[in-house]
């Protein structure tokens, strides 16, 4: 496999430049390219998942030289174990999904061509992130990504909201990525190697300092990439994109690159506790932050996104206390029903001509085949068995009590109030949108088949991937090589059972209020409390004030001191020169009797010096 | 190895006869603009001939030497060779001028008369060549001056309105920068009695006391940090930048920058390390103070051209810091920075100067938005230069951002550890300023709606001669970024020989 | 004779030569004090080739130099009196200003 894993994101980086390229003479469009390149990947994904199958935990590595710097030598390569094998697997099927999906829904666009590159492009970087050998590689792959997102959100780049989003995402994650930097920095002159097998079999060798260092800078990577708090402000943003990228990276792949990250090189965290203490209290933050925001917010995306920010905090949150097997369940399981949802949604959005769930309602009637599937991915999100999702939540919740200790107990509670919130949201979203009557104006209809095609896929998927809890031949854990000190996935039926009451309950009272009152927005009955939880407990409004204003000051008064101040040293001392010239100039008048008498008195200084000189 | 090679001197011929033959000849427009393209396309392949033919495993030593005598009163000798550091400047440098011959081709700016523009192009680039092989502190000054000249030129004559103020300002700040350089050249010469860069270099600073040390490389710090140009000595470059034409613009931001940060390496690092390890510290300071100053006052700018010309001030920031870290990966970042930035501002320049060409502007609010939708070839090149400069990993800009940061990491030379990390971090804040304003800037103009006064404005996209003049700095921008190796091998095992 | 005689009356020929170039108006008058002061110093010349009474006489010699120096140039001197006279009617060096710097009409700022 060591000679051909790279092709997992060769192929899709190749499809996404011969797309660019030919996209004019190609025969079926700029799809064809996009789709094979992707197809390609996940077949030769799919043939590493069957080579690691019998030891997913033994790690097969294969790489070249890259370049020396400075007294080391980087290499290049790829890093194929159970659990890169697996995630790029469920890339690669997301990735093709959206791909197809997309020939519908942007049908017509002018910049079709140049969309599906990028999304190729996307897959490739992402998928390179996931093989990756060496930390820089990884690195590039996860910053091309998030050039990628920065294309893609500002797609319809004619309007301001897509313009404005996209910078404030790329911005937004680069500030963790300097964080990243950073943390690559510490780990890789302190293990005196930038792999990442390197790097994590020394992480327990390494001093205290260098590695809680390191990993706490890497966590600064992580929260942005993955939108938690602080750095989560892009995300809601972000579905100013085009609704496929919104399942595809802001859902299933990019925004889950962190949370992969985190698992990747584990080791470097579980030696740096201080670390992953750090992480389980934003992830708390995160979660619930998150779902509470989700339950007032009016934009069908917004709240996806927002759900999104929370079920990502779970799968940190799961990291945080032990339960690795746990959250890379719930990482698959999220990328499926997510993506569904959010494909769900754009069957909508497409159907209705809105974001704004205040004008929609009552679409079961029209579009049965995405209110279904839909109803599978909100029963998913919400944690009710067998779907996906919910045993995976369910095992994060019963590592956090395992663990125990302040961190285990503070993820159990608030793990759970969040369960209670996500099936409230989900709940509301789902009644909204599907059921009572319609609200708004436009000819409803259901979409395609190659958009609904996707959708039943996904959610056959979602249903089979409850399957996995159980330790048989396709549960998880045997399929993901787990590292040592991690806690194994085990669901008990208390658990289980806890928790579906939670959902049940959530989910009942919700429905209870929408019967009272159909036309209405249950988030209403919380009254006043509506309001911050519909701002996002104003955390923009924070940023803005806090950092972008004085940023942009502070860029204007630099310009002044420079034309004003600096540069004006400069141009002075030049005038001074001239200024100089004219009073000198003034010496000259010509007359002859003046310059003698000049001549004179200079003669008589020098003759009275020397004299004194010699007599001295 | 002491024989005598003709290559370098036939290296500088070839321009100078090109810039001899423009002169004296009475051609044709048209003949004059094949004269230029085919002569520095003969520099082009003289220099990747000795490319070929260069010793790689021995990239420290000196090669290709000439050695003669010159001047023996003043204790001169012709001495020229090419090492590690040097060979990626010689290429890019033909390549560059290569480029510039190619876009004169097709568009010479007001007031035409490409035969004189060429000439000078031509003298510059033998200037600059032979200040990157010069071996002898005399024979680099010679023709670091050489270049002064018809830079002045091509300013005054075919530059932009506020031409005459920027020519003059340009002139005689960086002649200032050259005189410090002198006299730093002459400190050194009055205690260690030689010119030759090689036997200083091996002696590196023996026979120099410590204060010799340290004055002589304070006052080429200041001399080439005219040149680099480093905060707060580089209030030249903006104007200098806007006012000049497009090929001048590309050949100051892609080459003339470089001189100064080279001569940086090869000189003041080499022969006064004492001197270097003392001031290293206020040199870090001063780069890192330029990356965050060149940011913001990038985001305040409402000139396309003035914006880009800041973005070079900041990137030759992170050159002039992994030089102040006196590691071998701080040098190794400067040497790989120089490149990527010529690749890359070389091709930024290009892009605003057909821009300027097209609308007859470079202001941002008059341009309006939506470049993209108006000249979609341009505007895409234009959003690939700016992601390639703000240092995006996987491109060529990143490696001299992130090795720098990584010299300062583990700084060398007895430096303050605390200093330089807090200095790294300030440096990570500037990279995440750069990304602002390059994001702004191509949301202002690459984005949006195209403005009301320009949407029935006919415009020709890009012609041949930009395709041609664009596209091997796209690939090397990305070349270098995947592959970093083509560069950082060569001058590996120089940077070690500086740093004994 | 006592060699300070000679030298004190050469100071003050000397001196009338100063205050009369540096303070006659009239070109004439500059000249004819041009003249004192270079007789003082033949004078002096002189003076001081009696006292050392050497083999070469090199006091005599470069007095006789002088005197041909003196005639020369009083008559360069007077011819351009002369031609300045019939040009500009006038002998008086006060007025004899075209070598002065003039205020340049307007400065041309290149500092900008």
């Amino acid at each position: 496999m060591s000679h051909w894993a790279w092709l997992i994101p060769a192929l899709p980086a190749i499809a996404a430049v011969v797309g660019l390229f030919t996209a004019r003479w190609m025969p079926g469009g700029p799809a064809v390219p996009a789709i094979a390149g992707t197809a390609g990947a996940l077949g030769v994904a799919v043939a590493a998942l069957a080579v690691v199958e019998d030891a997913p935990a033994r790690i097969r590595e294969s790489s070249v030289e890259w370049s020396p710097i400075g007294g080391m030598t980087l290499h290049v390569g790829t890093r194929m174990d159970g659990l890169a094998a697996v995630v790029a697997v469920m890339v690669c099927v997301v990735a093709l999904l959206v791909q197809i999906y997309s020939t519908a829904y942007m049908a017509g666009d002018p910049r079709y061509s140049a969309y599906a590159a990028e999304v190729s492009l996307f897959t490739a970087a992402m998928l390179l992130v996931v093989v990756a050998s060496d930390l820089f590689e990884l690195l590039i792959g996860w910053e091309v990504m998030g050039l990628c997102s920065y294309l893609l959100i500002g797609h319809y780049w004619q309007t301001e909201g897509a313009r404005a989003a996209a910078v404030k995402a790329f911005i937004t994650t680069r500030i963790g990525d300097t964080g990243f930097l950073f943390g690559i920095f510490v780990l890789g002159l302190g293990a005196h190697t930038f792999d990442i097998s390197g790097v994590t079999e020394q992480a327990s060798s390494l001093s205290h300092t260098t590695v809680t260092a390191g990993a706490l800078l890497l966590l600064a990577g992580v929260v942005g990439k993955s939108a938690q708090f602080p750095l989560h402000v892009w995300l809601p943003d972000a579905m100013a994109g085009p609704t496929p990228i919104s399942a595809l990276i802001h859902a299933a792949t990019m925004v889950a690159a962190g949370i992969f990250l985190l698992a990747r090189l584990y080791p470097v965290f579980v030696a740096a506790p201080v670390a992953l203490t750090v992480l389980g209290i934003i992830a708390c933050i995160t979660m619930l932050g998150a779902a509470l925001a989700a339950l007032a917010d009016d934009d069908l995306k917004r709240v996806l996104a927002w759900s999104t920010v929370s079920q990502l905090a779970y799968m940190a949150a799961g990291l945080a206390v032990g339960g690795w097997t746990a959250s890379v369940y719930h990482l698959l399981a999220h990328a499926a029903f997510k993506a569904l949802l959010f494909l769900a949604a754009g069957s909508v959005l497409r159907t209705v001509g809105t974001n704004l769930m205040s004008e929609m309602g009552g679409l079961w009637r029209a579009m049965p085949v995405t209110s279904i599937t839909a109803a599978i991915g909100a029963l998913a999100l919400a944690g009710v068995p067998p779907f996906a999702g919910a045993f995976s939540k369910d095992g994060i919740l019963a590592a956090a009590r395992e663990r125990g200790g302040g961190l285990g107990t503070a993820v159990f509670v608030v793990g759970l109030v969040t369960l209670a919130v996500t099936a409230a949201y989900v709940t509301r979203l789902f009644v909204r949108t599907f059921l009572g009557g319609y609200r708004g104006r436009a000819q409803l209809h259901e979409s395609p088949l190659v958009m609904t095609g996707p959708l039943v896929l996904l959610s056959a998927l979602v249903l089979a991937l409850g399957l996995p809890a159980l330790p048989h031949r396709y549960g998880v854990s045997r399929w993901l090589g787990a590292p040592p000190s991690t806690r194994s996935l085990h669901v008990g039926i208390g658990e289980v059972a806890l928790t579906t009451l939670i959902a049940l309950v959530s989910i009942g009272a919700v429905l209870l209020l929408h019967s009272r009152r159909p036309a209405t927005d249950p988030v209403a009955v919380l009254g006043p409390v509506a309001r911050p939880l519909a701002r996002a407990f104003y955390v923009d409004e924070v940023y803005d004030t806090t950092l972008v204003r004085p940023v942009r000051a502070l860029a204007r008064g630099v310009v002044r001191v420079d034309s004003g101040g600096v540069d004006a040293v400069v141009v002075d001392a030049g005038r001074t020169a001239g200024f100089a010239g004219g009073a000198l100039r003034r010496l000259q008048r010509g007359n002859i009797q003046g310059y003698l008498t000049g001549l004179v008195a200079g003669v008589l200084v020098v003759v009275i010096s020397v004299s004194l000189a010699v007599a001295r | 190895m002491t024989t005598t090679s003709a290559m370098l001197p036939v290296l500088l011929a070839v321009p100078a006869a090109g810039a001899a033959v423009l002169t004296l000849a009475p051609l044709s427009d048209r003949a004059a603009r094949l004269v230029g393209v085919v002569t520095t396309s003969a520099a082009l392949v003289v220099s990747v001939v000795l490319a070929a033919d260069f010793d790689y495993g021995n990239g420290a030593r000196l090669q290709h030497v000439i050695d003669v005598r010159w001047l023996p009163a003043l204790d001169v000798r012709f001495h020229l060779g090419v090492d590690g550091i040097s060979l990626p400047l010689v290429l890019l440098t033909t390549l560059l001028t290569l480029l510039c011959a190619i876009h004169t081709v097709g568009s010479t700016p007001e007031p035409g008369r490409p035969r004189q523009l060429l000439a000078l192009m031509l003298l510059l680039e033998v200037g600059v060549l032979g200040t990157f092989v010069a071996a002898d502190l005399i024979v680099f000054f010679v023709f670091f001056e050489i270049v002064l000249i018809p830079m002045y030129f091509l300013i005054n004559i075919w530059g932009g309105p506020g031409r005459r103020v920027a020519a003059v300002k340009f002139i005689l700040y960086t002649l200032l920068g050259s005189a410090l350089m002198l006299v730093g050249f002459l400190v050194i010469y009055s205690q260690a009695g030689t010119f030759d860069m090689v036997r200083l270099g091996r002696e590196h600073g023996a026979h120099l006391s410590s204060g010799i040390q340290l004055l002589a490389f304070v006052l080429l710090m200041l001399g080439f940090g005219i040149k680099s140009p480093m905060w707060p000595l580089h209030t030249w470059l903006p104007d200098a930048h806007t006012e000049a034409p497009t090929v001048g613009s590309v050949l100051l931001a892609g080459v003339l920058l470089k001189m100064g940060t080279y001569g940086l390496i090869r000189i003041a690092v080499d022969e006064v390390p004492d001197g270097a390890r003392r001031a290293a510290p206020a040199l870090a300071v001063l780069a890192v103070v330029g990356i965050g100053y060149a940011a913001l006052a990038c985001l305040g700018q409402r000139d396309l051209k003035r914006l880009v010309a800041f973005s070079s001030v900041g990137h030759m920031g992170f050159v002039l810091l992994g030089i102040a870290t006196l590691t071998p990966i701080g040098l190794q970042a400067a040497l790989i920075g120089n490149v990527a930035h010529g690749v890359i501002t070389g091709l930024l320049f290009f892009l605003a100067g057909a821009v300027k060409d097209r609308f007859h502007t470079s202001e941002l609010d008059e341009l309006g938005g939506g470049l993209l939708a108006k000249l979609p070839m341009t505007g895409g090149a234009m959003l690939f230069a700016a992601i390639a400069s703000l240092g995006l990993p996987g491109l060529a800009g990143f490696w001299g951002e992130m090795l720098a940061m990584l010299g300062a990491y583990s700084p060398g030379g007895g430096s303050s550890r605390p200093l330089f990390v807090t200095l790294m971090a300030l440096a990570g804040v500037g990279t995440i300023l750069t990304a602002v304003y390059f994001l702004a800037m191509l949301r202002r103009i690459d984005f949006g709606i195209v403005a009301d006064r320009w949407r029935d404005v006919a415009m020709r996209d890009v012609a041949v001669t930009d395709v041609v003049a664009w596209t091997p700095l796209v690939v090397l921008a990305v070349a270098i970024g995947v592959w970093p190796r083509i560069v950082l091998a060569v001058g590996e095992s120089a940077v070690s020989g500086l740093l004994r | 004779m006592h060699l300070a005689l000679a030298v004190v009356l050469s100071a003050l020929l000397f001196g009338v030569g100063v205050y009369g170039v540096l303070a006659r108006r009239n070109a004439v008058a500059l000249l004819m004090a041009v003249e004192l002061m270079l007789n003082a110093a033949n004078l002096d010349l002189v003076a001081f080739d009696a006292y050392w009474r050497d083999r070469l006489h090199g006091g005599q010699v470069f007095a006789l130099f002088l005197v041909v120096i003196a005639a020369a140039e009083v008559g360069v001197g007077l011819a351009i009196v002369l031609a300045v006279f019939r040009l500009r009617d006038t002998s008086d060096v006060d007025e004899l200003t075209e070598l002065a710097e003039h205020e340049p009409a307007q400065v041309a700022d290149v500092t900008g």
